[in-house]
């Protein structure tokens, strides 16, 4: 993210899953010029872990050159946890169904913001990527 | 419909006994209560009945309708009827309330071999219940159980029990953490599901909710067995005398 004009603005947020032996990194720039002053960014990491032999790094990397900016970083991590799958299997739901509700519910603050069709294909294709991923 | 036979249970990791032997028979249309004090086992019970990981069935056996519960996975005790309100219903950021009871009940009517429900269909059914439990639009459409208060996560327990229909229902300390107009909204809601075909086990520390549900018969629990078994009256003995008396008599006698 490369800030150039005065008091700009931008919002990063970026959600990982990692699963299986997954290691998941977000590397991210965000470069504040010298004439954008007053400018700000935002960034937000999720990692989601299913299973324990998995990982998540997060590594953002800021330039500031003007003494007006502000640049905000906040990362989390969290694991799908037994508590959660056996919530949703005790209702009905398969393993899989449930880790792939789970899922969907982690990545829902940017699919949300997708199109219609987008959404729904990112839904599946999640729940495909995750296929066999449990147990 | 549901038989409990010389259930041994202890846990997996230490190996230590909860369940020492307990035998329970639970009648169809018919309501039991399960009291007993702090550790003896009772929410054990509700958990290895509902298939949580963690505990080891030693000895014994639980069935449902004649059906071996104990050798099915979570979800297939599910189809087969059966439903645990939680103490703690547990929080899934992100996940809409009505996702989850529609994705719950469609894999619940997938699982019997039934078509999935229409979504007009689905609408109509949980408007229609959750209007009796006082629960708003508003808390449907919340990510399921985050930030909800101690009243609204009991209620919404009742709320899932109502539209999957199971026919053997169990309620783990449903009471705990609510005050009296929420213990009512919730009595209400689980009379209105007593009918002839379903049963209940409500678990309970105090005789309170059962002032609200009244059951048919009482059990007292005490290190993993059931110790007295009697009817509505034996839960009062329990609030006059506390569980230090009536184990103490049931020693002597």
């Amino acid at each position: 993210m490369i800030h150039l004009g005065k008091r700009t603005k931008s919002r990063i947020v970026s959600k990982g899953i990692s699963a299986g032996q997954a290691q998941n990194t977000y590397r991210g720039l965000v470069s504040m010029h010298p004439k954008a002053e007053h400018s700000r960014n935002y960034t937000q990491c999720d990692s989601l872990l299913i299973g324990d032999r998995c990982g998540a790094h997060t590594v953002p990397y800021i330039e500031v050159r003007n003494t007006t900016s502000k640049v905000e970083h906040e990362a989390t991590t969290s694991k799908v946890n037994e508590d959660q799958l056996f919530y949703c299997r005790s209702r009905g739901m398969t393993e899989e169904e449930a880790v792939a509700l789970v899922v969907n519910g982690f990545c829902r603050e940017v699919l949300q913001v997708l199109p219609m069709e987008f959404m729904v294909e990112a839904q599946n294709l999640v729940a495909i990527s995750l296929e066999g991923s449990v147990g | 419909m549901l038989e409990i036979r010389n259930l041994h249970v202890e846990l997996e990791e230490g190996g230590k006994p909860i369940l020492k032997g307990l035998d329970l028979t639970v009648e169809a249309g018919r309501v039991h209560a399960i009291m007993g004090p702090n550790g003896s086992g009772k929410s054990t019970l509700s958990y290895v009945l509902a298939g949580r990981e963690g505990y080891v069935v030693t000895q014994g056996s639980a069935r449902l309708d004649g059906e071996d519960i104990l050798a099915m996975e979570p979800e297939e005790r599910a189809a087969a009827g059966l439903f645990l309100a939680f103490q703690y219903p547990v929080e899934i950021p992100g996940v809409g309330n009505m996702t989850f009871l529609r994705t719950a009940l469609n894999a619940q009517r997938k699982a019997r071999g039934e078509e999935e429900i229409s979504s007009g269909d689905f609408l109509r059914l949980v408007r229609e219940k959750a209007r009796a439990l006082n629960i708003d639009a508003e808390m449907l459409k919340r990510p399921i159980n985050v930030g909800f208060s101690g009243g609204e996560k009991k209620r919404n327990e009742i709320l899932q029990m109502a539209v999957l229909e199971p026919r053997m229902c169990i309620l783990d300390e449903t009471d705990s953490g609510l005050d009296v107009d929420a213990m009512r909204l919730v009595a209400d809601g689980v009379n209105a599901l007593r009918d002839a075909g379903r049963a209940f086990l409500v678990i309970t520390h105090y005789q309170r909710l059962l002032d609200h549900i009244v059951p048919d018969v009482v059990h007292i629990m005490a290190d993993g067995r059931i110790v007295r078994s009697g009817g509505p009256d034996l839960a009062l003995e329990v609030e006059t005398n506390g569980y230090a008396g009536i184990l103490g008599a049931g020693a002597a006698a």
